[in-house]
């Protein structure tokens, strides 16, 4: 079966997996549900807490024994949220250098993917070998002077300085390499024959036959750059430039002790990313997974 | 003509073509900065200062002397001597525990990846919340079974148990699918055969699924350990990005700390070298022990 | 060793399939059984449920006198070889073969002994140390024997375990087995859906289509005896023609085909004929006319296709719906003639029937009126 459709069943069981035979005959369902469901109890803990609070007044919120159901639903706490710091600024930040990224990686691995699939040209294998290099070194050895090229190119502190260095990924063009590979060649070649060029094939046969493949790296690229922190404390100054990420850090600094606004922003700053995972966790699981079965 | 033409089509001009941006903008920001940074690492820069003498080897042998270095990889060691463990072992029972088809499947396995969406950051501003050390959740839960009540994060210790516990938290998920795909690769035959043998539950998880699984447990710590030795995001939040006295030094973050708020970068890009040659040393290490242990199956 | 007993054993699946109806059949103690029957038969369903691996629905299955349904596998003393070996991937042959002996801890020297004997039996003594991936098909096919052997069970359970082998091998596994189940008279229920394997296989054959057992007996009755259309399609290679008929007062008329069975009822009926019963006519002797279509020669046999005057009558034993070539009213048979016989395409040979050699089914239930 294919390595799609392998991922697939994690997301989404099918029959073809251990199917239960309840063999205990005092409990009306599996014993299993005695260790998953405090298990699952577990690992939504953390944000489940957050949103109650974020929902709480800030009295509530600085009580011990903790308020584990609020009085009333104070959701002011996230008009109040994004009033007290550039929140939008920072959404509208954090949302074109994403987007910019994921677009322009599908568009550039698509590209340099189908090239190493297909294409036989002059220094192929030395290239590709270099690709595989940069994958190998971590971002520390790299950070230090990809902030002195964008000090240089004159982006230090503004959004081109994010987008930069992330419009094309070496893991991206890696994967959709791999994948293409696995597409029967003999469609490109009849289209070929028919008389289309190398990017007719790749635009109007290759692509629309990987959409999978394109959708699970736009989904892995997004929660990427979304969440990364890292790169831009490096590049980016002023607070007006900031990612959602970055702001989260000035904001709790300077809201010490109000946890339910703190909340309330840490809430908004993961929405986009929950909305994008139950809308494609087919996509998320798979992009996982694939690289596990790859690896 | 024919021939110009012809050599535009060729397949050489087109496959750089196709690879010409990403190439360019890879040569860019992935090639240059690796050979730059080891030039780096042989001067004196504060990133700021145009003239960058060179300096030889002086940057590296600082670190033998380099008392926080050490403090920060102690952490930095510990954290992944714990990290990797807890995390793989624990994704292996929490995948076999997720490998069946039972009603609200689907909601557990949710619930388990959901956590690999949320960024470092996010992470951990829930989890400075929930372990607070007054008004905390967790203290709270923990009084429940009599136990507690803990300063998490105003000591070193507590500190570090609380970074791996929200580490933890977010990689679980990724670890169990990568687990839960190579379970499923597993044909489910090969267990009836191993029942019909008389082997128990117990017996066929040892014997079968836990042997067979090698290829995925070797990724996984591989995978982890890399991760591990580079924490950054959850030490920087935590202390704010102040320095002494150094409770959650790790090894990158002090790293940071040289490069981009004390003025050594050059020093910093030495560090960098040297952590890159160990995490290589390492996997190499781990492949090459695992290739001993593990089977691979066809 | 021991007696395996199926009492009216049923099984439906979560989705409302019945894939065994009311199934009983009792294996004698140290009987080579054959379950025979086409794709999604009940074939391997019912031999699932004899190892445990599936829940019976309704009924008993016994073994050795003990009743098992809530048995689980590990508990029923018997071994199992699968259609793809299932051998473990991660472990030599010898581990593999000592498994579910240690399993049961069984003391080592007896697990070294029991793995050498089995292991010269099946001539795998070089290839203990190897792993299956280093093994090639029949030798992998040859350790999933060995582990079930060396548990020395009360009955042997195969399904199918020789139809991933090729043709040449797989004539001379079937001689091994029988040749190992003489010298060990093991308890033995085999699966399989090639009737040849079945024939020369089974001490008794049971053949099941949808899941109903049609007819149980040794296989040369249920070859010459056939209680059904069914199995009288699907046991016998080429298979048996059927054509449909009339019956009139005694005399059934088939094409050119006619038969008088004083005190028969009148209605339809098929008739059937075996490819081996259709011979030419020697002069004189009432024939049917039959025109030669294709020529299969074997060596030492002639299988021949042609066409007779009539209309076919499905089996159900096959997926092919009857089709008639050319004009209304003609009907493919089949025939072996001797080899020294050489027919060409175009021939026309009228062809003998012997009453004796005629099947009679009732076209509307399938049974066997004679």
């Amino acid at each position: 079966m294919t390595m799609e459709a392998q991922a697939d069943r994690i997301a989404w069981p099918e029959e073809a997996e251990v199917a239960e035979r309840p063999r205990r005959r005092w409990l009306p369902f599996s014993p299993w549900h005695l260790v998953l469901f405090p298990l699952a109890l577990i690992m939504l803990l953390p944000l489940v807490w957050m949103i109650v609070t974020s929902l709480e007044t800030q009295a509530e919120s600085l009580h011990f024994p903790p308020v584990l159901v609020p009085g009333s639903l104070h959701f002011g706490n996230y008009p109040s949220a994004l009033r007290s710091a550039p929140f939008g600024r920072w959404f509208l930040n954090t949302f074109i250098v994403t987007s910019t990224v994921v677009v322009s990686n599908l568009l550039l691995c698509s590209l340099a993917g189908y090239a190493f699939a297909r294409i036989r040209f002059f220094g192929r294998a030395a290239t590709f070998m270099l690709l595989l290099a940069t994958l190998m070194v971590p971002f520390q050895v790299v950070m230090i002077p990809t902030f002195l090229i964008v000090k240089k190119l004159g982006l230090f502190d503004s959004l081109p300085a994010l987008i930069a260095p992330n419009l094309v990924s070496a893991f991206g063009i890696f994967m959709l390499r791999q994948f293409f590979r696995t597409l029967p060649v003999e469609l490109e070649e009849a289209a070929r024959i028919d008389g289309a060029s190398r990017l007719g094939v790749l635009f109007k046969i290759v692509l629309p036959l990987s959409l999978p493949a394109l959708a699970t790296l736009a989904v892995i690229q997004f929660m990427w750059t979304w969440n990364d922190f890292l790169w831009p404390l490096i590049a980016v100054f002023s607070q007006r430039n900031f990612t959602l990420q970055l702001g989260l850090t000035v904001f709790q600094g300077s809201h010490d002790v109000f946890w339910p606004l703190v909340m309330a922003g840490n809430v908004m700053s993961m929405i986009p990313m929950l909305v994008l995972f139950f809308a494609a966790q087919r996509y998320f699981v798979r992009g996982i997974a694939t690289t596990g079965l790859k690896g | 003509m024919g021939r110009l033409r012809r050599a535009l089509a060729s397949d050489h001009v087109a496959g750089w073509a196709f690879i010409g941006p990403a190439f360019l903008l890879i040569g860019v920001f992935g090639i240059l900065p690796i050979v730059w940074g080891l030039v780096l690492s042989f001067q004196k820069s504060d990133l700021i200062d145009p003239n960058t003498p060179f300096v030889g080897l002086t940057n590296y042998r600082a670190l033998a002397h380099d008392h926080v270095l050490r403090i920060a990889a102690g952490h930095t060691l510990v954290y992944t001597g714990v990290f990797v463990p807890v995390s793989v072992i624990g994704a292996l029972f929490v995948a076999v525990a997720l490998n069946r088809k039972i009603h609200l499947i689907r909601f557990y396995r949710t619930a388990v990846f959901v956590p690999v969406v949320a960024s470092t950051i996010a992470t951990s501003i829930m989890f400075l919340w929930l372990f607070d050390a007054q008004y905390g959740l967790a203290n709270w839960l923990l009084g429940k079974i009599g136990v507690g009540p803990f300063g998490f994060f105003d000591s070193p210790r507590g500190a570090l148990y609380a970074i791996i516990a929200m580490t933890v938290w977010g990689w679980v998920g990724f670890d169990v699918i990568i687990y839960l795909a190579a379970l499923q690769g597993i044909p489910h035959e090969l267990v009836e055969a191993a029942e019909i043998d008389g082997a128990s539950r117990w017996s066929i998880f040892r014997s079968i699924t836990v042997p067979l699984l090698g290829p995925a447990t070797l990724l996984l710590v591989v995978w982890s350990s890399i991760n591990a030795l580079q924490l950054f995001d959850e030490v920087y939040f935590v202390t704010h990005g102040g320095p002494p006295p150094y409770n959650t030094a790790v090894v990158v973050w002090w790293l940071f700390s040289l490069a981009f708020r004390l003025g050594a970068a050059g020093y910093a890009a030495a560090i960098a070298y040297v952590l890159f040659l160990a995490i290589l040393v390492l996997t190499m290490v781990q492949f090459w022990l695992g290739n001993k242990v593990v089977h691979y199956s066809s | 060793m021991a007696q395996v007993v199926l009492d009216h054993v049923t099984k439906v699946f979560d989705d409302q399939v019945m894939a065994v109806d009311d199934l009983t059949l009792t294996v004698g103690d140290g009987e080579f059984i054959i379950l025979v029957g086409p794709s999604g038969c009940g074939k391997t369903t019912a031999l699932r449920m004899l190892a445990g691996l599936e829940k019976v629905t309704s009924g008993r299955i016994a073994i050795d006198g003990r009743v098992i349904n809530d048995v689980s596998p590990r508990d029923r003393d018997i071994a199992m070889v699968f259609q793809n070996y299932a051998l473990y991937p991660h472990m030599t042959v010898f581990r593999n073969l000592a498994f579910g002996l240690r399993q049961r801890k069984v003391p080592s020297r007896e697990i070294d002994r029991r793995v050498h004997e089995v292991s010269e039996i099946l001539g795998l003594e070089d290839l203990l140390k190897r792993r299956p991936a280093q093994l090639s098909g029949g030798q992998r096919q040859r350790v999933a024997m060995g582990r079930a052997l060396v548990r020395e069970p009360k009955a042997f359970l195969l399904d199918e375990p020789l139809s991933n082998l090729d043709a040449k091998l797989r004539v001379q596994m079937r001689a091994e087995l029988k040749r190992l189940h003489q010298r060990l008279g093991v308890t033995t229920i085999y699966v399989t859906h090639d009737q040849v394997e079945a024939m020369t296989l089974g001490d008794r054959i049971a053949v099941l289509s949808g899941g109903k057992l049609q007819q149980l007996g040794p296989p040369q009755d249920v070859y010459d005896h056939p209680v059904n259309v069914f199995v009288a399609g699907f046991i016998g290679s080429p298979p048996m023609n059927l054509l449909r008929a009339n019956a009139v007062n005694g005399r059934i008329t088939a094409g050119d085909l006619q038969l008088d069975i004083p005190g028969l009822a009148d209605g339809d009926v098929v008739v059937g004929v075996r490819p081996e019963m259709l011979r030419p006519a020697g002069d004189g002797l009432p024939a049917v006319p039959f025109t030669v279509d294709v020529v299969e020669p074997l060596g030492d046999e002639i299988v021949v296709h042609g066409t007779v005057a009539g209309r076919l009558a499905g089996s159900g034993a096959d997926d092919q719906i009857p089709t008639t070539g050319g004009g209304a009213e003609l009907a493919t048979v089949t025939a072996r003639f001797d080899p020294q016989l050489r027919p060409t395409v175009g021939d026309r040979i009228p062809l003998r029937i012997r009453p004796e050699a005629v099947h009679l089914f009732d076209a509307r239930t399938g049974e066997a009126i004679r």
